[in-house]
């Protein structure tokens, strides 16, 4: 009796989460790949075409250009995000007030609205009205003002934005991670001498080098989330130069309403994550190797 | 003999401290340069914002909120945002902790699969569902309505929250609901009167991580919400900024609105929110 009504309780309790978990996370994913064999516009008859949309995306320009700026988002979080975060949480490791007034403010941007970020930076990089011109020519520096979002310069002008949302989520990570080497390393390493630059790079880095891998692979899974940002500050372009693969599946459906192509896009995009976390469990597998 | 070694020694660390915290002043200062910029702008008449992009107002129009808030459905867009944020987070609440009571409390067959069921689900990059979610909800109609949000912002709330609970339930002795098992109460009565309680701490966690999530969404928005009465509030100030491109106080005020909550929340549960995200995204 006891045991029934404990099972009749597990199945109730689990459902709801798992129904709504599979219905809109799972079934979506599996339905977009059927979909990505059909060519349809939403209203009519789907026809089937077999690999004819896939064929499509590999021959598009538009798809390896956006494929070759998210791997530059990538880049530049690795290179940007990380690099910076560390610096800055080895700086201000100790408790202090410096150190939360850092904390505070560099972390603010990852609770503010993606929509709110890209228009600010819009109005930064604005070409008549933007602040960055304006302070350009404050300093004598007329040269150096441009049109920031063109075809030129706008996935570069994209990675600013990029890093100033995420660098704090990385900063709290590594300073986490410092304050929890004990006590007891430190003094060892002051006793045998080591100080400074010596200290750092051989007792602090390799305590944290764990923490460090972990933060390159959110910034690699990371890089595919990218969408909002670029939306509202390009859309994509000008020119399609600064789109993203999420862009271009959002463009490519929603503007012309293919929603075959769509899915097809979007079965790409799952399949390219899939190979990225694959990348990101190799590293991890390196990482557990070297501990060994 | 050698301490004026180390006095000069002292002042060498000094300069190069004081050197250090003004570096890192600037740093912060910077880095909170550009919402500082939003403030005040939003407080400028559009003359003022294009005469004297750093200064102060030269009058202060207070009235750029208001006009915001009631002329261009910011307001409304306000109360689309709560309703789909609110109604999402508490769906999230109850079934993410009866997951977790079950996950973390009780022996079954499937408990592995289940586990790895929400793991995988983790990897589907976001963007990937918006088309098929559009398709989906076009056929059952769900389309421009507030379940057309709250369901997607549930689901992938979901992981994260039944990960946080259950691992935190997993470290509470059970001889609470043992004893209360044996005077009798049945099982949904140890969740409604001991589980919920005991998982305050870990609750608030989701509540951050699930409210921030929400309330900050476009692209789920953007792409299932096309009637004017129903956008939330980063889909109503995006498509703001085309409309009245030209009275840029009146812009700024409405993403001001839109960033007041988040903030404050984060002024008031800044170290919660720091280590929701921070495990959220280390879990995620």
């Amino acid at each position: 009796m006891k045991a029934l009504s404990s099972r009749k309780f597990i199945l109730m309790g689990l459902l709801p989460a798992t129904l709504i978990y599979a219905l809109f996370v799972f079934v979506p994913v599996i339905w977009s790949s059927y979909y990505g064999f059909f060519d349809w516009s939403g209203i009519g008859e789907a026809h089937y075409i077999g690999f004819d949309n896939y064929v499509e995306i590999f021959r598009d320009p538009i798809f390896w250009t956006a494929l070759n700026n998210n791997i530059i988002f990538v880049l530049a979080s690795v290179f940007g995000q990380i690099p910076i975060a560390l610096i800055v949480a080895i700086l201000v490791q100790k408790d202090g007030r410096l150190t939360r007034f850092l904390r505070t403010a560099v972390f603010m941007p990852m609770v503010l609205s993606t929509v709110v970020i890209g228009m600010i930076w819009q109005y930064i990089y604005h070409p008549q009205i933007g602040i960055l011109n304006f302070l350009l020519q404050a300093l004598g520096l007329e040269s150096w003002q441009r049109v920031w979002l063109s075809e030129d310069y706008g996935i570069f002008s994209l990675i600013p934005p990029l890093i100033w949302s995420f660098v704090g989520l990385y900063l709290i990570i590594f300073i986490a991670a410092l304050q929890n080497i004990p006590g007891e390393i430190h003094d060892a390493a002051n006793l045998d001498g080591a100080t400074g630059a010596r200290k750092l790079w051989s007792v602090t880095l390799p305590m944290i080098k764990g923490t460090i891998i972990v933060a390159v692979v959110l910034c690699i899974s990371g890089s595919l989330k990218s969408f909002d940002l670029v939306y509202i500050m390009t859309r994509g372009g000008p020119a399609h130069a600064t789109e993203l693969l999420a862009t271009y599946m959002y463009n490519s459906t929603f503007s012309s309403y293919r929603y075959g192509f769509g899915s097809a896009i979007s079965t790409t995009i799952v399949l390219i994550s899939l190979v990225l976390i694959g990348i990101s469990q190799w590293i991890m597998s390196l990482k557990s190797k070297s501990k060994t | 003999m050698n301490s004026a070694a180390n006095s000069s020694a002292r002042r060498a660390t000094k300069t190069k401290q004081a050197v250090l915290w003004t570096l890192l002043t600037v740093y912060g200062l910077l880095t909170l340069y550009p919402l500082f910029w939003l403030f005040l702008s939003s407080f400028k008449s559009t003359q003022d914002f294009f005469n004297r992009p750093f200064g102060l107002p030269e009058a202060w129009k207070f009235e750029n909120f208001s006009n915001a808030w009631e002329s261009s459905n910011i307001g409304q867009a306000f109360g689309n945002s709560l309703i789909t944020t609110l109604g999402a987070l508490a769906i999230t609440l109850f079934i993410s902790l009866l997951a977790a009571f079950i996950l973390a409390r009780f022996r079954f067959r499937f408990k592995g699969a289940i586990l790895a069921f929400f793991v995988v689900g983790m990897l589907v990059p976001i963007h990937s569902t918006l088309v098929p979610l559009f398709i989906m909800m076009k056929e059952i109609s769900m389309l421009n309505t507030y379940w057309a949000l709250i369901f997607p912002y549930t689901a992938f709330a979901l992981p994260t929250a039944i990960f946080v609970l259950t691992a935190y339930l997993a470290t509470i002795p059970k001889d609470l609901e043992e004893a209360a098992f044996m005077d009798g109460s049945g099982l949904w009565g140890i969740f409604f009167r001991i589980m919920i309680p005991i998982s305050l701490p870990a609750l608030s966690t989701v509540v951050i991580l699930s409210f921030l999530h929400s309330w900050n969404d476009f692209s789920f928005a953007l792409v299932l919400i096309t009637s004017t009465g129903l956008k939330t509030l980063p889909l109503a100030i995006a498509n703001f900024a085309d409309g009245y491109q030209t009275d840029y106080g009146l812009t700024l005020a409405a993403m001001t609105i839109a960033v007041i909550p988040t903030i404050v929340m984060y002024m008031i549960f800044q170290e919660q929110v720091m280590k929701g995200m921070t495990a959220g995204a280390v879990k995620g």
